[in-house]
């Protein structure tokens, strides 16, 4: 082979190296959070998830199965009590059943008694709605979300851990997580059914079914998505999709005491207490 | 110096107390503070109650008659506040300000919510819709 030959052959080789190379780390994700010793995402960190007081918005109640948004009538509900966030009056923002509208146009903390102001635990949906911190403890056989937001805990083992079957209802019901891929899927039933979705006040029954999941983008970044099962309140299943940025090394999860303050309003009764309702079947 | 330490302090405040106007709140402005009774005074700082899940500053004013009120003006939630800076110390008792807000709906009650605060040359510092964050 002439000696020309096979430079040209050599430098075309060294160039389609090089274009492989390149096209393998554009089309490979820089990775550079970190994994833990079975090879999954590590998701500890001190996360700070965007303060959802409605989950209903406009544009942000999506399909599941294609995470487009729903088509809602948002007509105009004359008969509702006041908005409980916000001033919008409250609309048909979500496929409730009857039974769902019934409760969602019904929701009165003010006059009714409002359990958030009362102290008593806000229900995990809720927790994960707050507008302070949650500090992720992850090891592989489970994960600890410490919730700033009044100090809450919520354990999610993810080994295959059972909780008991006659586990009494609670108010942020009871966890366990599973891997997609790289993607956590943390699924929790068991609500005793007092708490609402959000603070706008969006309800749910002790059929409610949450499913979270959480992907880490990149080392500041996770997706968090949150489908809402609940046939006796939603005619069908609904989603919202959130992006969870990382806080700074330097702010911590701090102490977050409700009572503090709110005990004087609810003896004053700035704040109503709330009750638990007479008819437990309603819930 | 001081008195750049006095306006930062006000400044904080001001953040401080957008966080009682924030519309989202875990026990309802509509449900404490009642809009058809607007209130504005000015007093000087005789505390800072640095509590969960918002806090109150104490704020004297002399009324017409001579005696004196201490009206209980809610600000945000003191993490929120800690994470901007601020400090339970930062407002300095003693300093002037003039606060706006609304009355409780418990005639009793010395709490203002929804408020606002300007120095006390009549600078408004507070437009209402600062960056503090709600208490959920």
């Amino acid at each position: 082979m002439p000696k020309g030959a096979t430079t040209v052959r050599a430098l075309a080789w060294a160039i389609a190296l090089q274009c492989s190379a390149a096209f393998a780390w554009a089309a490979t994700p820089a990775e550079n959070f970190p994994r833990m010793a079975n090879g999954k995402p590590d998701l500890s960190g001190h996360w700070s998830n965007p303060y959802t007081p409605d989950m209903a918005v406009q544009g942000k109640v999506l399909d599941p199965a294609t995470r487009k948004p729903l088509e809602l009538s948002r007509a105009p509900l004359p008969d509702a009590k006041a908005s409980a966030a916000g001033s919008a009056a409250r609309t048909l923002d979500l496929p409730y059943t009857d039974w769902g509208l019934k409760h969602w146009k019904s929701y009165d903390p003010v006059n009714d008694g409002d359990y958030a102001g009362s102290c008593l635990p806000f229900g995990m949906s809720r927790n994960i709605n707050s507008p302070h911190g949650v500090q992720f403890v992850h090891n592989p056989a489970s994960i600890a979300m410490l919730f700033e937001q009044n100090t809450w805990f919520h354990w999610v083992p993810l080994a295959g851990q059972k909780w008991p079957e006659d586990i009494p209802p609670s108010w942020n019901g009871v966890s366990t997580g599973h891997w997609d891929g790289d993607m956590l899927v943390v699924e929790t039933t068991g609500f005793n059914g007092y708490t609402r979705l959000d603070t706008a006040g969006h309800p749910h029954s002790r059929q409610l079914k949450l499913t979270n999941t959480f992907r880490r983008i990149d080392a500041r970044t996770m997706e968090h998505t949150v489908i809402v099962h609940d046939p006796k309140t939603y005619t069908r299943d609904w989603m919202n999709v959130r992006t969870w940025k990382l806080k700074p090394a330097a702010d911590v999860v701090m102490e977050y005491s409700c009572e503090e303050n709110n005990l004087g309003n609810l003896f004053s009764g700035a704040i109503k207490p709330w009750k638990p309702p007479e008819n437990e079947d309603e819930e | 110096m001081k008195n750049k330490s006095l306006l930062r302090g006000i400044c904080l405040l001001a953040c401080t107390l957008s966080g009682a106007g924030a519309a989202f709140a875990h026990h309802s402005t509509a449900a404490e503070f009642d809009s058809t009774k607007p209130v504005t005074f000015t007093g000087t700082v005789q505390k800072v109650m640095w509590m969960n899940p918002h806090i109150y500053t104490h704020i004297e004013v002399k009324q017409p008659d001579g005696a004196t009120f201490v009206y209980h003006v809610e600000g945000g939630p003191p993490n929120s506040l800690f994470r901007q800076g601020w400090r339970k110390d930062t407002l300095k008792v003693g300093a002037v300000v003039t606060v706006s807000g609304w009355r409780a709906k418990n005639p009793d009650s010395p709490n203002v919510g929804q408020a606002t605060i300007s120095a006390a040359d009549g600078k408004k510092l507070f437009s209402g819709d600062g960056p503090a964050k709600a208490a959920e």
